[in-house]
C-alpha cells in the first residue's frame, strides 16, 4: 500500500531533516513512528501527504508513484486522510458538515457515510453542533471521523492523542484502533509517546535526528 | 473606605456625563420622528424619495460587488502567492484610504470630463479632432460606484488580509488533503472561514458610501445625504431634514450592528488552530503578470491616478502652492484637529480607565455605544449638534452665562469627537490590553488609586497609544467634509471645505494644494495600519 524508498528531505545543504528513510506497509498495517520532538516525524507525514516535496527518493501509494523523479502528485489528488494534534476542524461548518467535507457521492450517500462514522466514534448526537461547542476529546473524534470518511488509502495521524488526558487517551486509542482494524485502514501514527506507539501500531519505526533506527 | 467609594463613584459618573453629551445630538435627530411631519414630505414622497432610495441602493450594491472582488481578491493573492511587487503591494494597496472619495471624484472629473486631462492626452497623442471623446464622463452613478469602490476597497482588503493571516495553516492543509484544489480551497474553505471579517469590512464600506456627501454632490446624484442637505438649505425645512436623517440613521445603525456582530464572530476563524509559517507559492510568467496587474490596477485607480492629476493641476497652472488662503486654512485645520484629537484621546482614556478601574459592565456598554458614532454620517451629526447648541444657547448659556456656542468651533469639536471616538477608544483599549491587571493591584496597595493610578502608572505606559490616537484623530478630522461645511464658524475654512468650494466652483486647479495636503496627512494612519498588520500574525513571521 505504501512504499517509501531512500527518502531524503532537507531545507538546504546543511539542514538535513530526513535521511534515507525506507518504509513498506501492506494494506491494514498500522505503523507507529516514534521519536522525540524535531526528529522529522511530522515532516515524514507531510511528505507522504504531499504537503512537502522531497529532496530525493520515492513515495509510492497503492502501486502509483506519487513523489519521484519529476513526479509530484499534489495533496488533493493522493486520497490521504490526515489528523493533526490541534484537530483543525472547520469552525464555520457543523460536525456533520465537517465529516461530509471530503466524501464524494450523492447527498444521501454523503450523509449516510458521515453519520456512520460519527456513530463509530460516538459523536453522532452532535451532528448539528459547531466545533467550538465540543470538548477536546469530542473534537478529536470528529477530526478522525472526517479523515476516515472519504475512505482514504492511507490515514496519517500526527500526535492524535497528544492533547488529551490519560483516561480519554486510552479510551480513544482503543476505539480508533478497533475502527482501523475493522476497516482494514492502512495507518501511520506519529507520536513521541511510547504507550501510544505500542498500543496502536503493529509495527514501530524509530526516528532519531532524521535517521531510521 | 469613604474616599474609595467616592473615587469609584466619580469614575462612574464622569463617563455617564460624557456619554450624555455625545449621544444627545443623535437622540435629538431621532426625536424628530415623533414630531410633526410637514407638507414637504408630500413633495419628497411624490418626486424625490424613491430616487434617493434607489440611487443609494444601486450605489451600495455596485460598490459592494467591486470592493468584495478587489478587496478579497488582492488579499488572497498577497497572502498566498509570491509575485513581482508582492512586498510593495502588501502595504501599498491600503494607500487609497488616504484619498477621501470626494477628492477622487474631483480628480476624476478633471481627468475624464470631455476636455479633461485624460481626453486631452488621447487627442494629443493620436492627433484627433477636438470633438473626439475617448473616456466617458464620470459624472453619473456608475462613476460614483467606481470612485467609492476604489477609495473604500482597502477596508475589505484589510479585513480579509488580517483574516487570511490569522487563518490556521492546518485547516487549509486538511482541506488540501481532503481533495480541494486551489480554486475549491478558496471558495469552499478559505473564503467561508473569513466571511465574518469580510462582512465587517463590507459594512464599513457601505456606511462610508451612504454617509458620503462630497462625491455624490459633485456628481449631482440624488442620495439621502444630498437630499438632507437640499431639504435643509433649499427648502429651509430643518424638521423634515432631521426626519430624513433619521431614516438614513436607521439604515446605518442596522449596518453598524451587522458590522459589530461580524467582528464578534471573527474569533471563530482562529480557534483551535496552529499558526504555522505561511509558505508563499511562487508564480511565474503570465500568472506573475496577472497577479501584478490585479494588485496594480486598484492602486493605480485609487491612488496613483488622483495624485498624478493633482500634480498636473499644480504644475500646469503654475499656482502659488503656499498661498495665504492655503496657509490660513491649513492652520485652521491643524488647530481644529489637534484640539479635537487631544480631547477625544483624553475622553477615550478616561472612559477606558473607568471601565478598568470600576469593572462596571454598564460603562463598557456605554463605551461601545459611543463607538457607533464612527458610522453616523457627518451631515446628521451636524444637524444634531446644531440643534443641541441652539437649545443650550437659547435656554441656558446666553441666559445665565451670556455666551453663545452656535457658530463656534465647539459644535465642530463635538461632531468630530463623536465621529472619532471609536478610533481613539480602540487604540487606547489595545494599549490597556498590554498592561496586566496585577500592575493595578500593586499600584493600589502602594496607595496609588484613581487619578494617581491613571497619571503615575497607566498614562506613562499608554503614551504611545495616546500619541497614536492623536495622529489618527487628526487625520480623520482633516478629511471630514459635511459636518465641517455646516458647523464651521463664519469665515472659517478648513482644507476639506476649501477643496469642496473650489471643486464646486469648477476651479479644480486651485483645489490641488488643499487636496494634496489632505492626502498627505491621510497617509499617517496608513503607516500605522501597515505596522499593525505586519505585527498581527500570531506565531512566526511570514516567509517571503
Amino acid at each position: 500500500m505504501l512504499k517509501i524508498k531512500n527518502l531524503n528531505y532537507s531545507y538546504d545543504e546543511e539542514n538535513k531533516v530526513l535521511t534515507n528513510i525506507n518504509i513498506h506497509l501492506e494494506k491494514g498495517d498500522i505503523v507507529s513512528i516514534l521519536g522525540k520532538s524535531g526528529c522529522g516525524k511530522t515532516t515524514l507525514l507531510r511528505l507522504v501527504a504531499g504537503l512537502e516535496e522531497k529532496s530525493s527518493g520515492e513515495i509510492e501509494i497503492g502501486n502509483t508513484v506519487v513523489s519521484g523523479d519529476r513526479i509530484f502528485v499534489p495533496a488533493h489528488k493522493r486520497n490521504i486522510g490526515l489528523v493533526v494534534q490541534e484537530k483543525a476542524l472547520f469552525p464555520h461548518l457543523s460536525v456533520i458538515e465537517n465529516v461530509k467535507f471530503g466524501i464524494k457521492g450523492s447527498r444521501v450517500e454523503k450523509n449516510d457515510i458521515a453519520l456512520n462514522f460519527l456513530k463509530l466514534f460516538k459523536v453522532d448526537k452532535y451532528i448539528d453542533v459547531y466545533p467550538n461547542k465540543l470538548s477536546g476529546g469530542e473534537q478529536q473524534r470528529v477530526a478522525i471521523a472526517r479523515a476516515m470518511a472519504p475512505n482514504p488509502k492511507i490515514l496519517l495521524m500526527d500526535e492524535p492523542f497528544g492533547s488529551l488526558d490519560k483516561e480519554l487517551r486510552k479510551e480513544l486509542r482503543e476505539e480508533v484502533k478497533a475502527v482501523l482494524l475493522q476497516n482494514q485502514t492502512t495507518c501511520i501514527i506519529v507520536t513521541h509517546d511510547m504507550e501510544d506507539a505500542k498500543e496502536m501500531g503493529n509495527k514501530i519505526i524509530r526516528l532519531d535526528e532524521g535517521n531510521q533506527v | 473606605m469613604i474616599s474609595k467609594i467616592n473615587s469609584l463613584d466619580l469614575w462612574k459618573i464622569v463617563p455617564v456625563i460624557i456619554f450624555i453629551i455625545f449621544v444627545s445630538p443623535v437622540a435629538i435627530v431621532l426625536s424628530s420622528l415623533f414630531g410633526e411631519f410637514s407638507k414637504n414630505w408630500l413633495h419628497l414622497i411624490e418626486y424625490v424619495l424613491s430616487g434617493y432610495i434607489l440611487n443609494s441602493l444601486i450605489l451600495v450594491l455596485g460598490v459592494s460587488i467591486i470592493t468584495l472582488v478587489v478587496g478579497v481578491g488582492t488579499a488572497w493573492l498577497i497572502s498566498n502567492y509570491k509575485f513581482t511587487g508582492k512586498r510593495f503591494f502588501e502595504w501599498a494597496l491600503i494607500l487609497p484610504l488616504a484619498v477621501p472619495p470626494y477628492i477622487l471624484a474631483y480628480t476624476f472629473t478633471g481627468l475624464f470630463d470631455a476636455y479633461g486631462s485624460a481626453n486631452n492626452l488621447v487627442r494629443d497623442l493620436f492627433s484627433l479632432q477636438d470633438s473626439y471623446i475617448f473616456f466617458p464622463s464620470f459624472r453619473n452613478i456608475y462613476g460614483a460606484i467606481i470612485v467609492f469602490s476604489f477609495t473604500l476597497y482597502p477596508y475589505v482588503y484589510l479585513a480579509s488580509r488580517m483574516a487570511f493571516l490569522n487563518q490556521s495553516k492546518s485547516i487549509i492543509e486538511i482541506g488540501k488533503v481532503l481533495g480541494l484544489n486551489k480554486i475549491k480551497l478558496f471558495f469552499k474553505l478559505a473564503l467561508p472561514m473569513i466571511r465574518p471579517a469580510v462582512i465587517g469590512g463590507l459594512m464599513l464600506v457601505i456606511m462610508e458610501t451612504l454617509s458620503d456627501f462630497g462625491a455624490v454632490d459633485h456628481f449631482a446624484i440624488e442620495t439621502f445625504t444630498t437630499g438632507i442637505f437640499r431639504t435643509w438649505y433649499g427648502m429651509y425645512d430643518l424638521q423634515t431634514a432631521m426626519q430624513l436623517s433619521s431614516l438614513l440613521l436607521i439604515f446605518i445603525v442596522f449596518f453598524i450592528f451587522i458590522e459589530k456582530y461580524s467582528r464578534k464572530n471573527i474569533s471563530y476563524t482562529a480557534k483551535s488552530s496552529v499558526y504555522g509559517e505561511v509558505k508563499l507559492i511562487g508564480v511565474f510568467g503570465v500568472n506573475n503578470i496577472l497577479c501584478f496587474a490585479a494588485c496594480a490596477l486598484p492602486l493605480f485607480i485609487g491612488f496613483i491616478l488622483p495624485i498624478i492629476e493633482l500634480l498636473n493641476w499644480t504644475y500646469n497652472y503654475k499656482l502659488e502652492f503656499f498661498s495665504g488662503a492655503f496657509i490660513q486654512n491649513s492652520f485652521n485645520t491643524i488647530y481644529l484637529g489637534l484640539i479635537t484629537a487631544l480631547i477625544c484621546s483624553a475622553v477615550a482614556l478616561i472612559i477606558n480607565f473607568s471601565i478598568r478601574f470600576t469593572k462596571n459592565k454598564f460603562l463598557s456598554f456605554l463605551s461601545s455605544s459611543l463607538t457607533i458614532g464612527y458610522g453616523i454620517p457627518g451631515i446628521i451629526l451636524a444637524i444634531g449638534v446644531m440643534k443641541l447648541l441652539t437649545f443650550l444657547d437659547s435656554n441656558i448659556l446666553s441666559y445665565y452665562f451670556n455666551i453663545v456656542l452656535t457658530g463656534s468651533i465647539i459644535g465642530l469639536i463635538i461632531a468630530y469627537i463623536i465621529k472619532s471616538y471609536a478610533l481613539s477608544s480602540s487604540v487606547i483599549d489595545s494599549g490597556y490590553q498590554r498592561i496586566g491587571s496585577n500592575m493595578d493591584d500593586v499600584a493600589i496597595t502602594l496607595k496609588n488609586s484613581g487619578f494617581k493610578l491613571l497619571g503615575r502608572v497607566h498614562f506613562p505606559l499608554l503614551k504611545t497609544s495616546f500619541l497614536t490616537s492623536i495622529l489618527l484623530v487628526i487625520s480623520e478630522v482633516i478629511k471630514e467634509l459635511p459636518a465641517t461645511l455646516i458647523l464651521r464658524p463664519f469665515n472659517f475654512d478648513t482644507l476639506a471645505v476649501s477643496t469642496y468650494i473650489y471643486a464646486s466652483e469648477e476651479r479644480m486647479f486651485e483645489a490641488a494644494a488643499p487636496a494634496m495636503a489632505i492626502v498627505l496627512v491621510g497617509l499617517v494612519p496608513i503607516i500605522f495600519l501597515t505596522r499593525t498588520i505586519r505585527e498581527s500574525r500570531p506565531g512566526s513571521q511570514i516567509k517571503n
